[in-house]
């Protein structure tokens, strides 16, 4: 499994509100992923919530795009990365 | 005895088979290890089948089973039009496709079982993976049992490509628990726990240990048998020993014949639990079996097997494999040529071309001391068995000993048809250059003596090579001498194979007369019946087309491709295929399709380096152009395997990759050197489009582009500074990215109508590239990137898909549709089950409902 940064823009704004509503439609997301070999790790939003940084892990970036599209998710971009713990010096 | 512990798989087999009895056909591997009780749980869900239509096939664990031999079980057991259908000689395609009508037209749901595949031979598991694909047809639940520890690499395969299918399951059966375990112990005085410990719960080893009364727990289920067989009197351990030898199904007759009047000792052996005599004698596990084998001492195991090969060789009707098997067993080296070589024969004759390769193996191995003109010949039947399973460094060193061998008795007729097989499975290989030398020395051996179908064969293949290169000329001049040879000897394949050459050479090379050439090699592949050189020469209409940016005609003969060898289950043309289909969606623009047929492709281990390059170098190219990871591992292997072929065909297209991928990271020195890699060659063969891309990297990073006469038009265009021109002859190819690279050269009005391009395609790269440039060139009003707010379908739906699903809203029948969109009806067929499985969506009424919600949700937002 690669980790993947994915970058999303939200011109309207993220709609996950913190409800049962919200946790319905991350469910879908992920229950969708799954099929695909994906696991949504987590993301970073920005206060305005038009933008994302989502973290995944996936076989490949087309199975990333894959979902994106199932989930009507859109993508700025795909990046590969790794880990780095500044603790782990210390 | 109870079944325990296995309700719940069983409900699900149920389940599936409820579902398939409606129409849903199913299939359902039941996996596990040895003595977890698969034949026993399978056999219980059928026995409570009883309306069903039931068949039960069972695979032999021989080194070399008999093809198709679970049919047979079936076919004989059936005793319907089945064994007509397997005795009437019909080829395995036919074959196939007149058991699948059998089962279609069962009146009763049925339950096809397949025992142990693990041990199964190759046309067999190709029968089920033809099977597989097709039980939406079907109202049948076919399962497959089989040990889950350490598959051999065909059914391994085979699992891979079942595991693609929404029809496919798999149960896997797991140990007893200590309670169930406790439950079998009961009365008897040993401790359930520690048994539990030993066996893991393995039902066969649980009741191995509690039918030895003494109480101890041996350490290996091997142990446990032994330590029960250690019970019989020395008749019925000969007896036992015999049957061990004899097989897993124990024919009385033959065991009557090494061992006459034996009854005492064979019901002794049923008392005692080891066999079982419920219809036909056979041992109760195959553990037992090979437990009590491996027990005999290797002397008497040779003589066993000698008495049981004997008794078995007068039998009318004897299995070929099986006598071979004996054979083996026996060290009898007369006897494995007897029978391993028509042995050979008829499996391939039905397509287990793994066993006909093990047979003559087996034949080879015992026989070194055969005259070599009778080795030399085996070898080669070895060799092209090899072929056809891909085992290319086998067959490659078969055909080269049959060479030698030909040398040697100075045989020159011998040596050239082995060099010139052998040239062809180099060139599988990818080692393009050794292939040249075997082909021009079969070549110049066969010239020196009169015309023969071997000189035709040979040119052919030369013919063939020089084509593979680009060579037009030496292409067309050398596969007409094999033309006119082969027609003298009325050898049509010969022909047809190459014309096939002929044609490929004439299209790709530009030159439309090689349509008419290809479509008579159509006609007389399909007359012959050779469906692999049909799918062929498809393969090289799709792939010529597109190599010449003609993508509208490359699209419809690939699909058409696709089309025909899927449905004959020629695998390795139908991933060629779908990888130049890959690369032909990414020129379209079509992007999404392209990288995920080029990413299945990569996906499949199975296919041939050929297809594997081409799939990455789409692939590449897919993630270098939407600024995606995995860009430079992708084209770094192709490279690799394309540098082994050595020819055009294969590095031009991972060159380009590679100098666009260079390009866009901002590296000019980089994208000059992949340019210039492969552009003499591409000069050498006067290949203009490759010629053209290639001149046109050195131009964009700066170089001199040199003599842009021999370039396609397109690229002349750009290069020479006429980049409407070339914009507009992108445009006309159906090109997007390339018109808006062209565009990109331009004033700021068509850079501004290229970055709208880009961005509609998700060319994140090229369009931040080209907004830098803007931006440089004092262009203040220049858009930010892809808001990426264009609505995507949510559910996935393609833009035919959506329009395919309006007209279902609408209430119109396929047929409407199909004249409504200008499409065929089994487009529309197809479009429709894809619009149900992404919308989730049991059927088309259930697809309209949501897709009416959907319009007023739209509407509703539009407010």
């Amino acid at each position: 499994m690669t980790r993947y940064l994915v970058e999303r823009t939200f011109p309207d704004g993220l709609g996950l509100p913190i409800n049962q509503q919200g946790a319905d439609a991350a469910a879908t997301i992920v229950a969708k992923n799954a099929e695909h070999g994906v696991t949504w790790v987590h993301s970073y939003v920005t206060p305005d919530k038009k933008k994302t940084f989502c973290i995944y892990d996936g076989p490949t970036p087309e199975a990333i795009r894959k979902v994106a599209t199932r989930n009507g998710l859109p993508v700025d971009s795909i990046r590969e990365v790794r880990v780095l713990d500044p603790y782990f010096y210390m | 005895m109870e079944l325990l512990e296995r309700d719940a798989d069983t409900a699900r087999l149920a389940a599936v088979f409820g579902a398939a009895k409606a129409g849903r056909g199913a299939m359902v591997l039941v996996a596990g290890e040895a003595g977890i009780g698969k034949t026993t749980f399978v056999r219980r869900f059928v026995e409570t089948q009883t309306e069903a239509l039931t068949l039960i096939g069972h695979c032999d664990p021989l080194f070399t089973p008999a093809p198709l031999g679970p049919l047979y079980d079936i076919a004989r057991a059936a005793q319907g039009p089945l064994l007509a259908i397997l005795d009437s000689g019909a080829n395995r395609a036919a074959l196939f496709s007149n058991i699948l009508a059998y089962l279609q037209a069962s009146a009763r749901p049925a339950v096809i079982v397949v025992e142990d595949i693990h041990w199964a031979d190759e046309a067999t598991l190709d029968w089920i993976k033809y099977l597989a694909r097709r039980l939406d047809s079907l109202r049948a639940l076919l399962v497959a049992t089989y040990r889950d520890d350490e598959p051999a690499p065909p059914l391994k395969q085979l699992l891979g490509e079942l595991a693609g299918l929404p029809a496919v399951s798999r149960i896997l059966l797991q140990g007893l628990s200590t309670a169930a375990v406790a439950t079998l112990a009961k009365g008897k005085a040993i401790d359930p726990a520690a048994l539990h410990r030993q066996t893991s719960g393995n039902p066969f080893f649980v009741t191995e240990v509690l039918a030895d009364k003494s109480g101890g727990i041996p350490s290996t289920v091997r142990d446990a048998v032994l330590a029960r067989a250690m019970k019989l009197s020395p008749d019925g351990r000969a007896l036992l020993e015999t049957a061990a030898a004899i097989g897993a199904r124990v024919n009385p007759e033959l065991l009557e014949a090494v061992l006459p009047a034996a009854d005492a000792a064979l019901r002794e052996c049923i008392a005692l639990g080891i066999l079982r005599a419920d219809g036909g004698i056979a041992f109760r596990h195959e553990l037992a079996r090979t437990a009590i084998l491996g027990s005999v001492d290797p002397l008497r195991r040779r003589s066993l097997f000698r008495a049981v090969l004997v008794a078995a060789a007068k039998k009318e009707r004897a299995d070929l494999a099986q006598l071979a098997h004996y054979a083996e067993e026996a060290a009898d080296a007369n006897a494995v040529k007897r029978f391993a070589l028509p042995a050979a024969k008829a499996a391939s004759a039905l397509g287990a071309h793994r066993e006909a390769a093990a047979q003559y193996r087996r034949v080879l191995r015992f026989t070194d001391d055969l005259p070599t003109i009778e080795r030399a010949e085996i070898l080669e039947a070895f060799a092209h068995e090899c072929t056809l399973i891909d085992d290319l460094a086998a067959s490659i060193e078969a055909y080269r000993e049959a060479a030698q061998i030909g040398a040697n008795l100075n045989e020159p007729e011998r040596q050239a048809s082995a060099l010139a097989a052998l040239a062809w499975s180099l060139v599988r290989n990818g080692q393009n250059p050794a292939a040249e030398e075997a082909s021009a020395q079969a070549v110049s051996l066969l010239e020196r003596q009169p015309p023969s179908r071997a000189l035709a064969s040979a040119y052919r293949i030369q013919a063939h090579l020089r084509m593979l290169d680009r060579d037009r000329d030496a292409a067309v001049a050398i596969g007409t001498k094999a033309i006119d040879i082969a027609r003298g000897f009325e050898d049509r394949e010969t022909v047809a194979a190459a014309q096939l050459v002929v044609g490929a050479a004439m299209l790709v090379s530009g030159d439309d007369a090689g349509r008419a050439v290809l479509d008579d090699c159509l006609a007389a592949a399909g007359e012959t019946g050779r469906d692999d050189l049909v799918a062929l020469a498809r393969l090289n209409i799709g792939s010529s087309y597109g190599e010449l940016y003609r993508f509208a005609e490359a699209e419809r003969e690939l699909a058409a491709g696709i089309a025909f060898a899927t449905e004959r289950d020629l695998d390795h043309a139908a991933h060629y295929m779908r990888a130049w289909l890959a690369i032909v969606h990414m020129y379209q623009g079509r992007w999404v399709e392209a990288a995920d047929l080029a990413a299945a492709v990569v996906d499949t281990s199975s296919a041939a380096t050929v297809s594997r390059i081409m799939a990455l170098a789409a692939l590449g190219r897919m993630r270098t152009r939407r600024g995606d990871p995995g860009a430079t591992a992708a084209l770094d292997e192709a490279l690799d395997l394309a540098a082994s072929t050595a020819t055009l065909q294969r590095l031009a297209p991972v060159r380009a990759a590679r100098a666009e991928a260079a390009w866009l990271a901002g590296d000019p020195a980089k994208t000059i050197q992949e340019a210039k890699a492969t552009l003499p060659l591409a000069i050498a063969h006067r290949h203009r489009w490759h010629i053209g891309e290639f001149a046109l990297w050195l131009h964009l990073a700066g170089q001199d582009a040199g003599s842009i006469d021999e370039c396609a038009e397109p690229f002349a265009r750009q290069i020479a500074g006429d980049w409407q021109g070339a914009a507009a002859s992108w445009r006309a190819l159906g090109c997007p990215y390339e018109e808006a690279r062209a565009l990109s050269a331009g004033d700021a009005g068509a850079q501004l109508k290229a970055l709208k391009i880009f961005n509609e395609l998700g060319a994140v790269p090229a369009a931040t590239m080209l907004r830098r440039a803007m931006r440089e060139a004092g262009i203040t009003s220049v858009p930010r990137g892809r808001r990426s707010s264009t609505r995507q379908d949510p559910s996935g739906l393609t833009r035919r898909e959506l329009a395919v699903l309006d007209c279902i809203a609408d209430g119109l029948s396929n047929k409407s549709i199909a004249a409504k969109l200008f499409i065929a009806e089994k487009t529309v067929d197809h479009h429709v089950s894809s619009i149900l499985t992404k919308l989730g969506a049991a059927n088309r009424t259930v697809a309209a409902k949501l897709a009416r919600e959907r319009r007023s949700g739209e509407a509703d937002s539009a407010k």
